[in-house]
């Protein structure tokens, strides 16, 4: 008989333990094979067909689109690069998984804290609005200011930050310690655009 | 870094993940940090088409919860060719796997913005208002951007995206579907065959006052047309 609990969710540790003993494949099968055919083969399994509309507006169309993802994780399984090994959750585990995901989180602090909680299609509540050059690549002198920018919006709820790729006028090499000098800086610069901007507590 | 921020680390395409990224995530999880994981599907790729990225994207999101014990998964379907959020084929994919999570969880869902075109251009504030649109109608929690000039470009972002971003947000907050996709229709209509000549936009050194960091006044009389442009479109920001 197929066992219905998980003895529990599956944590980071356990993770890892799973790449190590996992099956061990070929990143190029792995990229060319292994996650297309399944995908393929999901999208045919759910008769997952989409329509002229961006948003759908077809749930039968979503729970099996939420189904076929579901079997897509527990089919496949997921890759790490650094083993070459596979790793496998059952479905009992991807479940008891999806109980441990926080439906609310708090970011920043103080009258700058802002609460991110799960909404319900297009509910009347907006979503948290997180601003800044994600990632971008933002010259030294102007990186505070440009911060700013952002910081200042009444409707930016919190800080995504930009890079960058001078500090000091040296160039920020990544697995260089210039990289890690550079990330110092960068939530530096960060906490003074938003201490500028009247927005200490804002989350970075 | 306070325990009050948030933490990214990123998936690899497609559902591989590194030791790094493993490592990362058991010290901040230790640490009982806030963790958002990212993960970009790129459609037009090896995975196959519109469906079948999404259904990847939907198994990466889920993967970022109950394997990687993430808190907030940041998502971005982005184009092969044209290296950007924006396009309607990545909305569509964006829009069905948020709707499809959204139905059967409660996850905290984000999406991250890359447009083509540049600041201070109108086709960047049309493609930010497209994805904020698309974004909030599908129940995403967070938005998060907007990286311009598809993010590679130095010194070409602002906040007045991020103020489009935003505005878009709240004036499609609790809107119908219907309505919304409409919308969304009319709003591509106006961008979505200007890819090939994309206009490169503005630094922020050329399109704000650095000193004051306040926006030109070529970018606040721009920003206030692509308002009209919106309102024609059926959207009132």
């Amino acid at each position: 008989m197929t066992q219905m609990t998980a003895k529990r969710y599956v944590d980071i540790y356990e993770a890892y333990d799973r790449f190590y003993e996992g099956e061990r494949v070929r990143e190029d099968q792995w990229d060319y094979s292994i996650v297309p055919t399944n995908a393929a083969l999901m999208k045919e399994k759910y008769d997952i067909s989409f329509g002229p509309d961006i948003i759908p507006t077809d749930e039968d169309l979503c729970e099996r689109l939420f189904l076929a993802g579901v079997d897509m994780l527990l089919t496949t399984g997921f890759y790490n690069t650094d083993l070459g090994r596979v790793l496998h959750i059952t479905e009992e585990e991807l479940f008891e998984g999806l109980k441990m995901a926080p439906k609310k989180l708090s970011l920043g602090s103080g009258k700058d804290r802002v609460k991110c909680k799960a909404r319900r299609g297009n509910a009347r509540r907006k979503p948290v609005i997180q601003g800044g050059p994600t990632g971008a690549p933002v010259s030294e002198d102007i990186f505070v200011p440009m911060i700013k920018s952002y910081a200042q919006e009444p409707v930016v709820d919190t800080i995504v930050s930009g890079v960058l790729n001078t500090v000091n006028n040296h160039p920020a090499t990544t697995n260089t310690p210039w990289e890690i000098r550079a990330t110092m800086a960068e939530i530096r610069y960060v906490r003074e655009a938003c201490l500028m901007s009247q927005r200490p507590g804002m989350c970075i | 870094m306070k325990p009050f921020d948030a933490h990214e680390c990123s998936q690899l395409n497609e559902m591989k993940m590194d030791m790094s990224g493993l490592n990362m995530l058991a010290g901040w999880g230790a640490s009982g940090d806030v963790i958002m994981m990212e993960q970009m599907p790129i459609f037009g790729g090896y995975i196959g088409d519109i469906e079948e990225t999404t259904i990847c994207d939907v198994a990466t999101m889920i993967a970022s919860f109950v394997i990687f014990d993430c808190d907030i998964h940041l998502d971005g379907p982005i184009h092969i060719r044209w290296g950007t959020t924006t396009t309607r084929e990545t909305l569509k994919i964006a829009a069905h796997a948020a709707a499809a999570l959204d139905l059967n969880t409660d996850f905290l869902l984000a999406n991250q913005y890359y447009t083509l075109a540049g600041p201070c251009t109108e086709m960047c504030l049309l493609e930010t208002a497209a994805q904020a649109i698309t974004d909030t109608a599908s129940g995403r929690e967070l938005l998060s951007g907007v990286a311009s000039s598809k993010g590679v470009s130095q010194d070409k972002t602002t906040g007045m995206e991020a103020r489009m971003m935003g505005e878009a947000a709240l004036a499609t907050c609790g809107m119908e579907i219907q309505e919304v996709n409409r919308v969304l229709d009319r709003i591509l209509e106006l961008y979505e065959n200007n890819f090939g000549k994309a206009p490169q936009g503005k630094r922020f050194q050329d399109c704000y006052n650095v000193k004051e960091v306040e926006p030109s006044e070529e970018y606040i009389d721009l920003y206030d047309d692509t308002i009209k442009t919106l309102l024609r479109c059926g959207i009132e920001l």
